[in-house]
């Protein structure tokens, strides 16, 4: 065991010295999210930030149902809206020279015409700075209208059935107290999906460590090349001791890099991923399995270019498959490739920590990444060493 | 059992190639043996054998009294390895070379730190001992990778053609270390294909091609298997027929071998026949302007042993 540390600190110092690991690590990874967060819409939470609106509105004074349709609208939590009251040509002249966002018409006799079964049509003039906020106090004005409505057709039916007036405003009240218009809820779109920073800090973290990895276990090819694994292997060392002090290495290296991307990532962008504990769990896991698949491609390769060429696609290809840059969708076989890939575990398990699960619920993932880096093992002791036959 | 180093039938085949072929030879304690064969003649296959780096098809290997392999791990605390290419860190210093080998090899705490110093200060690197070793000269890199070789004062030191690339000035330096090191009576096992160190270093000799051991003993011992004489060939000008004929007839005169103005003659004891010779070939009528005297070395060895030279 003490022989094994002083070949772990002998490595890791080598790679502090030769500051690449750091570029390939934590910089490029730290760039490219800065880059393609700038890209698709910059720095910052994943709130979309929907701005004030000013509503012109025109509505009766004495009809109680049009001030209830302008009272949900300047109620409603989802957007901060500033209601003025003015004449309809007024509002839609204030919509038209940008002086209100919407214009909101109720007509004339809106109340009188619902009680009678009729459909009345409310009239919404969008200005020339609508947009998300306008559109959400659409779809508003639309299900408060339809509620109305269909409380006035219910009332409408049960005075057609002779039924008494207490009853028929019992009836009444009952179809307009349905759902309401609109509810904002805070959450995640599925169990499953981290948001879009969210992504990007997992995904980034996710491929580039397949390149971190790679400075531990390809370092034994480095080794081979200066010579000095000859030297090594004519020291007294244990059965497996330089294998595994390799390995270990890059798990270090990996577990750090990642962890670093991950805290980084989350402050720079906002992003909560959840429980530590079963971060940590998902980060032991998804580099655990990276590095056991250095194992096969430092016994398929003779030398350390030929490594990081197989290092670099390899990283490339489970990266883009696993969702780092962008979500991959398949069918059938395809999707089950997909759904073994580390990388795409990996932000399927933090899509779930940061939507709230726990070690158990991030169980499948973990699993999928252990029982990869198990088959990796078993792979790299069967197929033959090219590298030792150089 | 007093050797350090016991080989007994030790063989390795790549494929048809048979790299080694029953390569058997002792080292006694403060003894130097020289493997000496040229390129491809299997000495770096026979030394990765002895160190434990790959294992041998056939033979054992005993070091200090115990059996040596790729994961003896008991046998190889008494191993010093000097491989042929540099078995250096560019990135660590000096200093930090030997201390990294120097504790997997066992040593730590003041012995390290005393031993280290030791080291440097015999490698003539004390002073560039902090300095990454990417920085080192070709000279200065080959005498680190000596100087860890002996790190942990091995029982057996095992250099492969240490000299490879190296300036003149260095090499004389690392001669100078390795007859230091077995003065205080080390054994090593030096491989090489300068006959010149061999004959320096070497109190026996084995000389090795195409896998097996041709001949072993001093170089003495060696040199009487050419039978021991000394070659003389005469340069100049006149009649070079009459003169040979002549000179076939000199006492001590063994062969002689005409080539229009030279003559090549094969002698017992060339110095003392040497007067007679030349004076020989003046009364013949061909005029001496140049006399050259080879004496018998391992080039000669080798060549009579294998037809070819030791450099081909």
């Amino acid at each position: 065991m003490r022989q094994l540390w002083i070949m772990i600190l002998k490595d890791l110092r080598q790679r502090v010295r030769d500051r690449s690991v750091f570029v390939f690590s934590l910089v490029v990874p730290l760039a490219l999210m800065g880059v393609l967060s700038l890209v698709t819409g910059g720095f910052g939470s994943d709130d979309p930030g929907l701005e004030p609106v000013t509503v012109a509105a025109s509505a009766a004074n004495d009809d109680q149902l049009a001030i209830t349709v302008l009272d949900t609208v300047e109620s409603q939590e989802v957007v901060d809206v500033t209601l003025n009251r003015m004449s309809a040509d007024d509002a839609r002249a204030a919509a038209g020279s940008g002086a209100a966002d919407m214009a909101l018409i109720v007509p004339e006799d809106f109340g009188g015409s619902l009680r009678s079964g009729s459909s009345p049509t409310v009239q919404v003039v969008q200005g020339d700075g609508a947009g998300l906020e306008t559109d959400v106090l659409i779809s508003v004005v639309v299900g408060v209208v339809d509620q109305l409505h269909a409380a006035s057709v219910a009332a409408a039916a049960a005075g057609s059935a002779g039924l008494p007036p207490d009853t028929i405003a019992a009836i009444g009240n009952q179809a307009a107290a349905g759902a309401p218009a609109l509810i904002l809820k805070e959450g995640q779109a599925s169990d499953e999906q981290l948001s879009f920073h969210g992504t990007l800090v997992a995904g980034q973290a996710g491929l580039f460590l397949m390149f971190t990895v790679g400075f531990g276990v390809l370092g034994l090819l480095a080794e081979r090349e200066e010579g000095t694994l000859a030297r090594l292997k004519s020291m007294p060392l244990g059965h497996g001791t330089i294998m595994a002090s390799k390995a270990a290495v890059g798990f270090i290296l990996g577990v750090a890099a990642t962890g670093v991307l991950l805290v980084t990532g989350s402050l720079l962008f906002g992003v909560d991923f959840g429980s530590p504990l079963v971060v940590g769990a998902l980060t032991l896991s998804v580099v655990a399995a990276a590095t056991s698949l250095t194992f096969i491609v430092a016994r398929m390769v003779r030398t350390a270019e030929q490594a990081n060429v197989a290092q670099s696609i390899l990283a490339m290809v489970l990266g883009i498959a696993g969702g780092a840059f962008f979500p991959i969708q398949g069918s059938g076989f395809a999707q089950t490739l997909l759904d073994i890939n580390p990388v795409g575990a990996f932000i399927r398990g933090l899509g779930i920590s940061a939507g709230g699960g726990g070690l158990a619920e991030v169980g499948a993932p973990i699993t999928v990444m252990l029982v990869f880096a198990g088959i990796c093992l078993v792979i790299a002791r069967i197929i033959p060493d090219r590298g030792a036959r150089a | 059992m007093t050797e350090v180093l016991t080989v007994q039938g030790l063989a390795k085949r790549y494929g048809d190639l048979a790299a080694v072929d029953g390569v058997s030879f002792t080292i006694a304690p403060g003894e130097t043996f020289g493997l000496l064969g040229p390129n491809g003649a299997g000495k770096t296959t026979t030394i990765s054998m002895i160190a434990g780096l790959i294992a041998a098809d056939a033979g054992t290997v005993t070091v200090a009294g115990k059996g040596m392999g790729p994961s003896e791990t008991a046998a190889k605390r008494h191993l010093g390895l000097v491989p042929q290419e540099l078995a250096i860190y560019p990135d660590l210093t000096g200093r930090e070379n030997l201390s990294f080998f120097g504790r997997l090899q066992g040593l730590n705490g003041r012995d390290l730190s005393r031993r280290t110093q030791e080291v440097l200060e015999l490698i003539g690197l004390a002073d560039r001992a902090g300095d990454l070793t990417k920085n080192y000269s070709g000279g200065m890199k080959r005498r680190l990778n000596i100087g860890i070789g002996l790190l942990h004062r091995p029982t057996l030191l095992i250099l492969d053609e240490p000299t490879v690339g190296v300036d003149p000035q260095s090499r004389n330096s690392i001669l100078e270390a390795v007859e230091a090191l077995s003065s205080e009576g080390m054994a090593v096992l030096y491989t090489t294909h300068y006959m010149e160190e061999a004959e320096r270093l070497c109190d026996r000799i084995a000389i090795i091609d195409e896998g097996s051991i041709q001949a072993e003993g001093t170089r003495d011992e060696l040199i009487k298997l050419t039978g021991g004489v000394d070659r003389i060939n005469l340069h100049g000008s006149g009649n070079s027929v009459a003169a040979a004929a002549a000179l076939r007839l000199v006492p001590g005169v063994q062969h002689v071998d005409g080539d229009g103005s030279a003559l090549s003659l094969t002698v017992q004891d060339g110095p003392s026949v040497l007067a007679g010779i030349v004076t020989g070939a003046g009364n013949a009528g061909m005029s001496v302007t140049s006399v050259e005297i080879t004496r018998p070395d391992l080039e000669s060895v080798f060549l009579h042993l294998t037809g070819k030279a030791l450099r081909d």
